[in-house]
């Protein structure tokens, strides 16, 4: 059975280097989709990239930046691209070898057609 | 200093739990509706009744789910338009213990499951071999139970 994020994701995990891609509510920090590779934990993907997605919404509002779009945190041995309105958030793990371009614009297109 | 809990195993859990999650109230309870632990309340009268309320709601919940699913539901959930509530059940060496908790926007249903996870891990890790039961729990013991407890918890002890 296909959801509307179904095609969503399926894009994402096509492009190189991602190794998963969920759609998480926003406000519960629950999966609501998501394509995840053998081992992966999504519930705590999920619950963890939305709190700090949340908290990064919070703190451009403070600081007066307003609205937040593309969030990308840099880890070790990837990369967790994020972008969402006030019901979901699109969430994607990537390698460090991920075109963080591509995936950008990935998620953009995603989110208008979501809107 | 309110104590955040009734036994000192049970402490180091419950603090963990309510860092990570950053819920606004926790209340660890023996099925019974006895307090063993708490966070955020700052009145006795209010443990109590939470206590009372959430094994009610537990047992209910738990005969609901035996009802449809023919096993007890594990845990129940309630949105309300500020702060939301969570209420499961954990086990322990020492038999089950149920955590209410109370969380708003900081927190979120999905990292408050997560960490109820890892609560449930380390709680049943800390908990010591149990000790035969010194007397049945009988009305005007569970009374003087409860009182002892939370004598305990808001330093009348």
């Amino acid at each position: 059975m296909s959801s509307p994020f179904t095609a969503i994701l399926d894009a994402f995990s096509r492009q190189r280097g991602v190794q998963a891609s969920l759609a998480v509510s926003a406000r519960d920090g629950i999966a609501i989709e998501s394509n995840l590779q053998i081992g992966q934990d999504g519930t705590r993907v999920a619950a963890l990239a939305a709190s700090l997605y949340a908290k990064a919404r919070k703190a451009a509002t403070a600081a007066g930046l307003g609205s937040t779009g593309f969030l990308q945190l840099e880890a070790e041995a990837g990369r967790l691209c994020m972008l969402g309105g006030d019901d979901v958030i699109l969430v994607v793990v990537g390698d460090p070898q991920a075109n963080v371009g591509l995936i950008r614009m990935e998620l953009i297109r995603a989110a208008e057609a979501l809107a | 200093m309110i104590k955040a809990s009734v036994e000192p195993w049970i402490e180091a859990p419950l603090q963990q739990f309510v860092d990570d999650a950053g819920v606004v109230l926790a209340l660890l309870l023996h099925p019974s509706g006895q307090v063993m632990g708490q966070y955020g309340f700052t009145r006795a009268m209010d443990v109590m009744s939470a206590c009372a309320l959430a094994a009610a709601i537990h047992l209910s919940s738990s005969e609901l789910g035996m009802q449809l699913e023919g096993k007890p539901f594990t845990g129940l959930h309630h949105a309300g338009k500020d702060r939301q509530v969570f209420i499961a059940e954990t086990e322990t060496r020492r038999g089950p213990y149920i955590l209410l908790t109370v969380f708003d926007g900081e927190s979120s249903l999905g990292l408050v499951r997560m960490f109820f996870d890892e609560f449930r891990v380390n709680l049943a890790n800390a908990a010591p071999v149990p000790v035969p039961a010194p007397h049945p729990m009988l009305n005007e013991n569970f009374e003087r139970e409860l009182n002892r407890n939370l004598a305990v918890l808001f330093g009348r002890a």
